[in-house]
């Protein structure tokens, strides 16, 4: 009886952590903004701008295209949030323009048409 | 078969109509243009346009342009470099004209790639490493003694057991002969080198340079052993506002405030904030005296940044104030029952640099350094009044231009410096005043490819000790795009503040005698190093190897041998040198798990009244292994360092009666950790130093009786307050 009652809970709780995994997969979403971001340092620094955002899974810049691909918990944080934090870094995002006093810091080979 | 062959033709036919179509090209010429990105239409002149992988190369003319004839090798693609401009490789396949546009480097730093560990520089010609703010932030905080704490070059050690006084070391030789510079300006001499460690905090300090032997004549005639630039925050990549608070079991507090501020498009400043506080009296040795002495130090810097265009202005203005008190845990200020040490210092010093360049002459400027600084300290050690004032200031003048291209390329300047020094040791007044005007020239000579050559000289003109020639020589050679050759050789000079650079002594009972007038010191260096950048499994390493060999041709001797109850000192009658030795391996392990390995070896020899021996406290050996933990984007980061101190023969005062007093110390090794977690804005960090909670057993003899003839609290080799925990968070706004 009692083993009984621990492999039920046991499914009880598999069953709930399913469902649990699946409604996290549900607000799941993937956002794909166009940056100003040149180089490899500029990803570096991006990505890793990224990672401190609240609500953000994961992300990656391609640097050839510019596109920077984020994962993010749609309860959370939102499209716009992750632009914005985008700009803060010094980079443009879709129609945002970077913020003045980040992109001023930025080094000098992530700055816009370094490397053209 | 068939197929396949079919296969091959489909890709063989546009690949056979290439060749075709670049055979007519290649018996021609490219032709074109470098222009300037920062002044739209500007030429560049004297660029260099290079085939990439050849020596094939050319220049451009007084218009910016250029004709470079096709090589025999099949690459198509250009190398085009300019100093002060960020290089570009372009493929000019099947074009017969192009025009490059370059972009300024405004400041030609080395790329700090995130996750890397201190670095020794691939760019510089002499043996250079960089301390970044990643790697100061894992140090305890906050000020520079704490710093090269994950550095295996730079030594930082305890000068006496009372005091707290700390000193850096470098090729074995005493932080004196190491020039320390702020922004390049030199910084913190003379007088305010006993206490001068703890006058810059962590926190202002954005990197470390440290040159290993003879660098640029530039910066003076001062420098022996090699140079530390600390760069200090720049106004306009400062944080908006940066936080630090620490404090550790030894109830030492730091507060730390930074405010960076864009007035408008030109001007930009940053405010410095530091204060550290240890009012605990603490006595874990059992010897009566604290382990460390109580502080209170108010430290403000504030830098103001102006650039336009062609013209860039920093200015700094820095003010502290410093009260220390150690000694027997009963002493108070002004007692004459207990021994103890005070000292109040103030200090307030200012700096401008200011530079121009010339239009469409990016390579060609002319910048004018000035600095000045007031020193001012009363200090008490025992019953021995020791007090002092200096007044100092320095006037560089730096034209900066290229012989044709930027092949060659030269500094020439003038300098002025005064210095007005003025000590009273029991009763005894040292004065002096110097005047130094001088002038110097460096040509580098720079083949565009693997070879630079800096050959510099200065004459100064010393109104004590007449004319002074320093020639200093560097030579980098890069065998192979990772295996560099360095070579650093040439002559410093400097006149010794014998009674600052031995405060130490003052807390034992030794007599500061002065057998004659001593003599400016005067000293060759030469040295060479050996780097070797690897790439194994994918992630990156380095093997440095590198020997110095300075000998003095005047020292001035601080003899504890000769007489026990003396310090003597003389000019140097014989030899005395000091040559180094270092090895070091850094790899990246595993990813985010680096290893940072040294060993080193320390052979420091002088002349103590006719006999040539080891100096006192430098062991012969020494070995350094940091680790560091970081997981990805820096989250979490450990480190842990240890470091093993050989064997040092020691020089004891007293009347050396008592059998037990060694004549060695012990080896020890000392391991410190550090953990730190960070968010968005936050960061906490937690560690420990001298985890192993080694303590060098009675670092003061005669303890019992510290005004009678034995007492000496100037041998400390090891620690002496055990282990000390620490927390302290920071925030930043950027």
């Amino acid at each position: 009886m009692n083993k009984l009652k621990v492999l039920l809970l046991s499914m009880v709780l598999a069953l709930v952590s399913i469902v649990a995994t699946q409604a996290q997969n549900n607000n799941q979403q993937t956002i794909k903004i166009k940056t100003s971001a040149v180089c490899d340092m500029c990803k570096t620094t991006l990505e890793k701008a990224m990672a401190y955002e609240k609500g953000v899974k994961s992300s990656s810049l391609d640097v050839d295209s510019k596109m920077l691909t984020v994962t993010f918990d749609a309860r959370k944080t939102d499209a716009n949030k992750i632009k914005k934090a985008v700009t803060a870094v010094g980079y443009d995002a879709d129609e945002l323009p970077a913020q003045d006093r980040a992109y001023n810091k930025l080094d000098d080979c992530c700055k816009k048409g370094a490397h053209q | 078969m068939k197929s396949h062959f079919r296969n091959y033709s489909f890709y063989l036919l546009p690949l056979l109509l290439f060749i075709v179509a670049a055979i007519p090209a290649a018996a021609q010429q490219l032709t074109g243009q470098v222009t300037d990105a920062a002044n739209p239409g500007q030429p560049i002149i004297g660029a260099s346009i290079a085939w990439k992988g050849t020596t094939h190369a050319t220049t451009t003319n007084a218009n910016g342009n250029f004709t470079l004839t096709f090589p025999d090798s099949l690459t198509s693609e250009i190398v085009v470099s300019y100093v002060g401009y960020v290089q570009q490789i372009i493929n000019v396949a099947g074009k017969q004209s192009v025009i490059v546009t370059l972009q300024p480097n405004s400041n030609l730093k080395e790329v700090v790639v995130e996750g890397q560990q201190t670095r020794y520089s691939a760019l510089t010609t002499t043996n250079s490493q960089i301390i970044t703010t990643r790697d100061l932030e894992k140090s305890a905080c906050c000020n520079l003694a704490e710093s090269f704490e994950t550095n295996a070059s730079v030594e930082v050690s305890t000068t006496d057991a009372v005091s707290g006084a700390k000193q850096i070391q470098m090729l074995g030789l005493d932080g004196a002969y190491t020039l320390l510079t702020t922004d390049n300006v030199p910084a913190l001499q003379g007088l305010a080198t006993p206490f001068r460690l703890n006058y810059l905090s962590g926190t202002f300090i954005e990197s470390i340079d440290i040159i290993k032997g003879m660098g640029s004549v530039l910066n003076g005639y001062e420098s022996i052993s090699g140079q530390v630039n600390v760069k200090l925050k720049d106004p306009e990549k400062a944080e908006r506002l940066y936080v630090n608070l620490y404090g550790n079991s030894q109830a030492k507090f730091d507060a730390n405030v930074n405010i960076g501020v864009q007035v408008n498009k030109q001007w930009s400043t940053a405010l410095l904030l530091h204060t550290a506080q240890l009012h605990h009296r603490s006595d874990r040795n059992n010897d009566g005296f604290m382990d460390l002495p109580l502080n209170s130090q108010y430290n403000v810097y504030n830098k103001w940044k102006y650039s336009n265009g062609n013209w860039v202005s920093e200015f700094g203005v820095n003010a502290l104030r410093e009260d220390r008190l150690g000694g027997q845990m009963d002493f108070e200020k002004g007692s004459e029952l207990y021994y103890g040490t005070t000292s109040e210092t103030e200090r307030i010093s200012g700096y401008n640099k200011t530079s121009y360049t010339f239009d469409g002459k990016p390579y060609q400027s002319i910048g004018l350094i000035s600095s000045a600084s007031h020193h001012e300290f009363d200090s008490k050690y025992g019953r021995r009044e020791y007090d002092g004032s200096q007044q100092n200031a320095n006037l560089r003048l730096i034209f900066q231009s290229i012989i044709g291209h930027t092949g060659h390329t030269y500094k020439a300047g003038l300098s002025y410096t005064y210095d007005d020094v003025e000590e009273e040791l029991a009763g005894a007044v040292f004065k002096r005043t110097e005047h130094v005007p001088g002038a110097f020239l460096e040509y580098i000579y720079n083949n565009l490819s693997n070879l630079t050559i800096v050959a510099g000289g200065r004459a100064d003109f010393h109104n004590l000790y007449g004319t002074v020639f320093s020639p200093r020589l560097n030579v980098k050679f890069d065998a192979t795009q990772n295996t560099i050759f360095r070579l650093a050789a040439g002559k410093g000079f400097r006149v010794a503040n014998p009674i600052a650079e031995n405060t130490a002594s003052l807390v034992s009972s030794r007599n500061f005698v002065f057998t004659e007038q001593l003599q400016p010191e005067e000293a060759w260096n030469i040295g060479g190093s050996f780097t070797q950048y690897f790439e194994l499994g994918g992630r990156p390493g380095a093997f440095i190897t590198d020997y110095y060999y300075t000998t003095f041709r005047n020292q001035v001797v601080a003899d504890m041998y000769s007489t026990p109850n003396q310090v003597r000192f003389y000019n140097l009658d014989g030899r005395s040198f000091a040559s180094s030795f270092q090895a070091e391996l850094q790899y990246e392990v595993l990813k985010g798990f680096d290893v940072k390995a040294a060993y080193k070896y320390y052979d420091v020899q002088a002349t103590y009244n006719g006999d040539l021996r080891r100096k006192p406290m430098i062991p012969e050996h020494r070995f350094f292994v940091n680790l560091g933990f970081a997981t990805p984007f820096d989250k979490w980061r450990a480190d842990l360092t240890t470091q093993y101190f050989g064997i040092m023969p020691l020089a004891h005062a007293g009347t050396h009666h008592s059998a037990e007093l060694a004549e060695k110390s012990d080896a020890f090794f000392v391991v410190n950790g550090q953990i730190s977690r960070a968010f968005k804005r936050w960061e906490l960090y937690s560690g420990v130093e001298n985890l192993l909670n080694y303590r060098q057993p009675s670092p003061i003899v005669g303890a019992s009786n510290p005004f009678g003839p034995d007492f000496d609290a100037s041998m400390v080799w090891g620690p002496i307050a055990g282990r000390v925990i620490y927390a302290g968070l920071r925030f930043r706004i950027n």
